[in-house]
């Protein structure tokens, strides 16, 4: 086994347990933690696969920014409230399970078929931040300056929530 | 050898594991972690789909899907300590009012 397949199964084990431990794990905080270990992995993946910026972004943005925030939000609502880790069910859980099984089914014989029509082998393209750079500013400049302006609207959209939040909170404060 | 095939059959578990989590989970946060696999699958798969096929665009999509993300996490994180202030669970069958 050489050096790079050695590599993808320990990752892709990983992110599988990881990935359940998400799910299925009681403890918020263990869900979060989780899903840290998960994008780790998915950007080890990422950079087998050659696509390093992209792969820097993901660790960057994501476990070092976006689960911050997940963190942070389970830290700041009450950990030990009953409502957190209460082990009743969902109503659709069968519906769940279904729906994940068909979709598991589909993706094994959409790979089987994939596999019968082609073999097809990595080209040599690399990821790196100056051919990402080159083509992010020239082909597609135009959806890079809109989600500069999908982030402007984010902050509105946080800031008048907050704002309404405060707003409520007194009236509920008066209520009680 | 790894081939395209692995790549994308681990895009495959992961994805259902993320559909078993957003349809079974009560609780918002954990609906919300589901959706972020949900991405992260979609993710890998586009990579692998940019390295076997020779083309950048698979990893400039994963870019602009990681931004969207972000933007979307950052929402939703207000939108359920709104919820938890006003209901005071995050139970998702708590919502039935469509207005607050």
């Amino acid at each position: 086994m050489n050096m790079p397949a050695f590599f993808f199964c320990i990752f892709a084990a990983i992110l599988i347990f990881a990935s359940l431990a998400v799910v299925f794990a009681r403890n918020p905080l263990y869900n979060v933690l989780s899903l840290v270990l998960a994008i780790f992995c998915l950007s080890s993946l990422f950079m087998l696969l050659e696509a390093f910026f992209v792969g820097i972004i993901l660790l960057l943005v994501y476990a070092g920014a976006v689960l911050v925030f997940f963190l942070f939000v389970v830290m700041l609502l009450n950990l030990n409230a009953p409502t957190f880790t209460t082990t009743e069910q969902s109503r659709f859980r069968l519906w769940g399970w279904l729906f994940g099984l068909a979709f598991l089914s589909e993706t094994f014989l959409a790979i089987k078929s994939f596999l019968a029509a082609e073999v097809t082998q990595p080209s040599s393209i690399r990821g790196t931040i100056e051919t990402i750079g080159q083509i992010l500013f020239t082909d597609y400049l135009l959806p890079f300056e809109l989600t500069s302006l999908l982030l402007l609207i984010a902050i509105f959209g946080i800031v008048s929530l907050a704002k309404g939040a405060m707003g409520t909170g007194a009236k509920a404060g008066e209520n009680q | 050898m790894i081939g395209l095939e692995h790549y994308l059959l681990l895009s495959g578990i992961i994805f259902s594991i993320g559909i078993v989590g957003v349809i079974t989970n009560r609780n918002v946060l954990k609906v919300l972690l589901s959706l972020e696999l949900l991405l992260a699958a979609s993710n890998l798969s586009f990579v692998a789909f940019s390295k076997f096929n020779g083309d950048y665009a698979g990893q400039l999509i994963v870019f602009f899907v990681i931004l969207v993300a972000a933007v979307e996490v950052a929402i939703g994180l207000a939108i359920i300590v709104l919820m938890y202030r006003r209901l005071g669970t995050i139970q998702a069958d708590e919502l039935k009012e469509l207005k607050w």
